[in-house]
């Protein structure tokens, strides 16, 4: 999450045109405390019980916990692009995410 | 005696159909569905939201139509990445 937040300018342009939506199981609580500590700029959702992370395949039901899975949503509400999993260590991915955000809000 | 035996009848029944009831309740209500595929409508849902200033209101996707969404779902607060 931290890597969203450096780069919360370039590959989320500011959250002008782009919204970033980081979804888990956790509860509010623990998620509004965290984005204060670590400083998020942008929004959480609160998936406790993974029903959100089920209708978009990300559960994992051995884990009970949504899987690192990405999704770019242009602005028509169709999937534009995703990432099942978004290997978040491999610089390459964000290259990729970037392009995916540029072209759908082109 | 045989009141006795109706008990215990009764006893072993909700032993027996316990475990069965439990791993029941444990299925899912939503069944694990298949990601979906890009050109696809984004399901709509609405979830509790969050931010640096606290609890948010309900966020509902459809909201944010006409701006461009990330939906980034990750494993669990505090944990890298």
């Amino acid at each position: 999450m931290d890597a969203y937040r450096d780069q919360y300018a370039q590959l989320f342009h500011g959250g002008k045109d782009v919204v970033l939506l980081a979804v888990s199981t956790d509860s509010v609580g623990a998620l509004a405390s965290w984005a204060r500590d670590a400083k998020y700029p942008f929004r959480f959702a609160s998936d406790s019980g993974g029903v959100v992370g089920r209708r978009y395949g990300a559960f994992n039901e051995k884990y009970q916990l949504d899987n690192r899975t990405l999704f770019v949503i242009g602005p028509d509400g169709r999937i534009a692009w995703r990432a099942a999993p978004f290997r978040e260590v491999d610089p390459t991915a964000y290259t990729e995410l970037a392009a995916a955000i540029d072209q759908a809000a082109k | 005696m045989r009141r006795r035996f109706i008990r215990d009848a009764a006893l072993t029944a909700v032993a027996l159909a316990a475990p069965g009831w439990l791993a029941a309740q444990a299925t899912p209500a939503v069944p694990a569905a298949a990601a979906p595929a890009v050109g696809d409508t984004a399901p709509d849902f609405v979830l509790p939201g969050a931010t640096a200033a606290g609890a948010a209101g309900p966020i509902r996707l459809s909201d944010f139509r006409g701006k461009t969404v990330v939906l980034a779902f990750f494993f669990k607060a505090r944990t890298k990445g």
